[in-house]
């Protein structure tokens, strides 16, 4: 281990640079207090490939998620935050200071915001693995463009799944939209979507399990599912699974980070972890809504309980 | 050493704004094939490839070996254009 003089040090540390990284660096830099995000995948975290977001507050048409995502980062880095592109692989509780492993080397921070939010749950299915990214995907933003004029499946019911397959229609010749149970997306979603069904490009089928992904060579050609006990093939060219989230907290398991069952950040209502100075805020923390806006919320939150921190007047942790 | 790098894009992909991005924070060119605007190239890209998905970034060697990274993936990238 590094000599700890030699480690670079930094007043906060926030890993990811999803909505409530960002909103949570705009409040502590604005504060002059210098702050280092780590993002190891894409800034704007999922909010930054999703097509489009209507339900943030003060966009009256909706606006992209790679937009949104946009236009928090260079408020972000206009007070002076510094995004580093790399990935924060441990958290070491060392009193005063934090140390944390990173693709960079070490680095100390005095306070850190855990904000690495979820990313969309596999299925689990035969196929599934064996034919990522070549024809089952996560990203309709990403890889819709390679099925113009092709059939697709969409897996899911939530917000998430109605709102790509919406997407999905301007490349796509048909969508068989696979939903477990009953589709769970808002109202609104769902009467966009009606629009799609009535034109014949979109088919629903609820109460229908996926089963298996099966290919021929290199690339998927049906989806297996079972709907009232049958089996039922459905002819595809490609799949796009949308079917929930799970947190990015694998790095924290080693630590003495509390997470609840499926992994998520416990916090106190300060949005403390178990670990004093350490932070969490938005889609990885326990209990959170999984909302941009709500993550934006609980990172300016954050960031006013990490001032109050650093100047010594905040409560204690509760375990 | 670099000779050129390719990366394939959409409009709409996250992930390839990340990736020219971290190549121009390193100072590096490169040509950008945009599939939205040429579909006819995407079959070039899945060739490349292997998978129906981008960024896929081409790093074209002195030597004219290539390196064809998939996604955006700094484990890979960062030593393919060092």
């Amino acid at each position: 281990m590094a000599d700890p003089q030699d480690i670079p040090q930094h007043d906060v540390i926030i890993i990811g640079a999803g909505p409530a990284a960002l909103s949570a660096a705009i409040y502590t830099t604005r504060e002059d207090i210098e702050t280092v995000l780590f993002e190891r995948g894409v800034v704007g975290g999922l909010a930054a490939v999703t097509d489009k977001i209507d339900n943030y507050p003060g966009f009256a048409d909706g606006v992209e998620g790679l937009k949104l995502s946009e236009e928090l980062r260079k408020q972000a880095e206009r007070f002076g935050a510094v995004i580093e592109l790399g990935e924060v692989t441990a958290i070491h509780d060392e009193g005063k200071l934090k140390r944390l492993e990173t693709t960079s080397g070490d680095m100390l921070a005095r306070a850190v915001l855990i904000a690495t939010g979820s990313d969309y749950k596999k299925i689990g299915v035969p196929g599934e693995q064996q034919y990522y990214a070549r024809g089952v995907h996560y990203c309709a933003t990403c890889d819709g463009a390679f099925y113009r004029d092709k059939r697709l499946v969409v897996v899911g019911g939530g917000n998430s799944a109605i709102q790509e397959t919406i997407f999905l229609t301007r490349f796509a010749s048909h969508i068989d939209l696979l939903v477990r149970s009953t589709i769970k997306a808002s109202d609104i979603l769902q009467h966009e979507l009606e629009e799609f069904v009535k034109q014949g490009k979109v088919t629903v089928h609820l109460g229908t399990t996926t089963d298996e992904i099966v290919g021929e060579e290199k690339f998927v050609t049906k989806v297996i599912g079972t709907k009232d006990s049958k089996k039922v093939d459905f002819p595809t060219d490609g799949v796009f699974v949308f079917v929930g989230l799970e947190p990015n907290s694998q790095f924290l398991k080693p630590s003495p980070i509390k997470l609840d069952d499926i992994g998520f950040v416990m916090t106190d209502q300060h949005l403390h972890t178990s670990i004093r100075g350490v932070f969490a805020a938005g889609d990885i923390r326990s209990g959170a809504t999984m909302q941009i806006a709500s993550a934006a919320g609980e990172g300016a939150t954050a960031a006013l309980k990490i001032r109050e921190y650093l100047e010594d007047r905040s409560h204690p942790v509760q375990n | 050493m670099v000779k050129n790098i390719t990366i394939f894009t959409t409009n709409t992909c996250g992930y390839c704004q990340m990736v020219k991005k971290y190549l121009g924070a390193k100072g590096m060119t490169y040509e950008e094939v945009n599939l939205d605007e040429h579909p006819h190239r995407q079959a070039e890209a899945i060739d490349l490839s292997g998978a129906m998905t981008v960024p896929v970034t081409v790093v074209t060697k002195q030597d004219d070996s290539q390196e064809v990274i998939v996604g955006y993936n700094l484990a890979r990238l960062a030593p393919a254009v060092a």
